[in-house]
């Protein structure tokens, strides 16, 4: 199979029949065997008849029913569990996205690139409920993560599987996909792509509150960096502790030095001396436990991480 | 020859697991069976019985003796608990269809009848909610207590999780994944797991009254019980969440308190080696950094060892019939999923 597009969809009641057709359309148009997974995340509306009845429809669809809500990366990682295409492109179940840009992002990933991106350069959002955050995100996930892309929030991109399988998700990571994906080394590309306004129901995803963005990345940033290094990084964090433990002793000698003989000898420098130095050697041997649980681990996947961090594919 | 077994399998299994205290067994055995009768469905029991009251397997020999109904005894080969007693029963049973019952009168068999329409409108499990609720001041008093916290915790409306009757399909029993003190949450585990849970308010038998006082010591070790999915339903796959947080809370605060008594000696020449405050202040900044290596410890052992562990649950696969495959295909690709991961720790 060439081609397997994933929607992830909660209640979207109305816009589903819509979606499915100009979907269908433009795939059938591409000319390649292609597949479609309807993820529904615990809809609570009409949503799953709607999806029974299109897969009765078109033999193209799959559907996928959570039992509950779980969310659009759980929504997003279902889709690719399930994909059996090269390369699976996913796009949100709104019609915000045009699934006329397909051949667009098809093109660039035959043209060599792993991950394609939409650019959503026009978007019709609000400025400042989802434009600004939008962008301060955007910003924060490319200085943190190294990988520059504009529109982090849009979901139409493209994927290769192999790149796909190789990545983990991660709580709530739809909201950084490409970076994340390319942290295990990957050739990425940004294409223009058309947005339209909401025309049902209303929006419930977005990069709305960026401190759970933030806090995700540097988890995603500590990991990846831990991961790979773990006694290091550990060591490098007894650092301070070590200092502080040195500084206390040296304080601790020279009230020792200068003190009037007979007077009461302050044992607060020792303490935080014994107490620092405890910190970083706790920390030292977590590091080399670490190190113990990563070479344990499933090897195959860290190692494709190892060889990335040092010094693998970036574009 | 034995009734069940010729008429194949039995729409309902009822399990008994009699593990704490054990009451008129034949008794109960006799109401239940017979409202079963009255409801129309064909039944097994199952008594898993914890090696600390093996007394009554006599009893129940004779029963399976003289009944007509199907009875299989399940005897634990040592004191492994309620948890572990249900599980057992749980891997036994063949209806599509489980009741689990307490193995003393705690509610009055008529609830049956109701569990079962609930299940046919689509719930998945049903609890019991005894109702008007027979109990001693002091104790009603804890358990209000002890299901606010429930409540608060685990962001569900149960009234009586603890409640031991209970009707559920038996994809939910598989799935439960009991151990320790977990069976006292089946409905919280349930809910978590994206099945359909509805509480019922049964009659209680007056004879669950006349029962003990419970100590506080009990309520407490429960409480620890709901801590501990709490945790691991919110935190399993991202442990630096919480101990991230109560890290960075705990560095913060240290690093503000020696701050502060840094200042001091230098705004008002308050020596620094008088102030035990400082002591705190450090003790403070060392322990959030230890909690914040073992939520990095926590994300590493995930992140290495559970790649694959998925946090969602599929109800299930839909496709058009005539391709390969049955129609619907229920929970394929189920891989490990979060039960591993709580089973593991």
């Amino acid at each position: 199979m060439d081609l397997s597009i994933v929607i992830p969809l909660y209640n979207e009641e109305e816009s589903v029949d819509a979606m499915h057709a100009e979907v269908r359309a433009a795939a059938d148009r591409l000319g390649v065997d292609y597949e479609v997974i309807l993820v529904d995340d615990g809809s609570r509306d009409g949503t799953v008849e709607k999806l029974r009845a299109i897969s009765e429809r078109d033999p193209h669809v799959k559907v996928v029913r959570f039992r509950r809500n779980y969310g659009q990366t759980a929504a997003l990682q279902a889709g690719f569990d399930q994909a059996r295409g090269t390369v699976v492109i996913t796009l949100d179940g709104d019609l915000q996205n045009d699934p006329n840009d397909f051949g667009l992002l098809l093109d660039n990933v035959n043209q060599g690139y792993d991950v394609v991106c939409g650019w959503r350069k026009d978007r019709k959002d609000k400025m400042i409920s989802r434009r600004l955050p939008s962008m301060a995100a955007n910003w924060l996930i490319g200085a943190l993560t190294g990988t520059r892309i504009h529109d982090n929030g849009c979901t139409l991109k493209a994927y290769r599987l192999d790149v796909i399988r190789k990545a983990s998700l991660y709580a709530e990571m739809h909201r950084f996909m490409a970076p994340m994906m390319c942290q295990s080394g990957c050739r990425y590309k940004e294409v223009e792509v058309n947005h339209r306004a909401r025309q049902f129901g209303s929006s419930k995803y977005g990069i709305s509150r960026i401190w759970k963005v933030f806090l995700d990345l540097l988890t995603v940033k500590m990991l990846l960096g831990f991961t790979t290094r773990p006694a290091a990084y550990f060591a490098l964090l007894a650092v301070p502790f070590l200092g502080g433990a040195l500084a206390a002793l040296a304080v601790s000698v020279y009230l020792h030095l200068i003190m009037q003989p007979g007077a009461a000898y302050p044992l607060v420098f020792p303490a935080i001396t014994i107490l620092l130095t405890f910190a970083s050697a706790h920390l030292l041997v977590v590091g080399v436990f670490a190190e113990l649980v990563v070479k344990t681990g499933d090897f195959k996947e860290t190692a494709a991480l190892l060889s990335v961090v040092d010094g693998g594919i970036r574009s | 020859m034995k009734r069940g077994r010729l008429r194949g399998e039995p729409e309902v299994s009822v399990i008994i697991p009699v593990v704490e205290r054990a009451g008129d067994l034949r008794q109960i055995f006799n109401e239940f069976a017979a409202e079963l009768d009255r409801l129309g469905k064909s039944a097994e029991h199952i008594f898993v019985v914890d090696d600390r009251l093996r007394e009554v397997v006599p009893l129940l020999r004779s029963l399976q003796e003289e009944s007509e109904r199907e009875i299989v005894i399940v005897v634990l080969g040592g004191r492994f608990g309620e948890s572990a007693a249900l599980t057992s029963g749980l891997e036994r049973a063949r209806g599509e269809v489980v009741v689990t019952l307490p193995s003393y009168f705690q509610v009055e068999p008529r609830g049956l009848e109701a569990a079962f329409k609930e299940l046919e409108s689509g719930a998945d499990l049903v609890v019991g909610q005894r109702f008007p609720r027979i109990d001693s001041f002091f104790n009603r008093i804890q358990t209000r207590l002890f299901h606010w916290f429930v409540r608060r915790l685990t962001s569900t409306s149960f009234h009586d999780v603890s409640c031991g009757f209970k009707v559920m399909r038996r994809q939910v029993g598989r799935e439960l994944n009991l151990y320790g003190g977990l069976h006292r949450f089946i409905p919280v585990l349930a809910l978590h797991r994206g099945f359909t849970v509805r509480e019922i308010p049964v009659a209680q038998r007056t004879e669950d009254r006349r029962t003990r006082y419970y100590g506080a010591g009990v309520y407490f070790g429960r409480l620890l019980d709901l801590l501990n999915i709490f945790f691991l339903m919110k935190f399993t796959r991202t442990p630096l969440r919480f101990f991230g947080l109560l890290g960075a809370g705990l560095f913060g605060l240290g690093f503000l308190v020696s701050l502060v008594a840094v200042l001091e000696k230098f705004m008002f020449q308050v020596g620094l080696s008088d102030r035990a405050i400082l002591l705190l202040g450090v003790l403070m900044m060392v322990l959030g950094v230890q909690t914040l290596s073992l939520g990095l410890i926590g994300e590493i052992i995930i992140w290495t060892h559970a790649r694959n562990v998925r946090e969602y649950r599929v109800a299930e696969v839909i496709r058009r019939p005539s391709r390969v495959g049955g129609f619907p295909e229920v929970g394929r690709r189920e891989s490990p999923g979060l039960d591993g991961a709580l089973q593991a720790s």
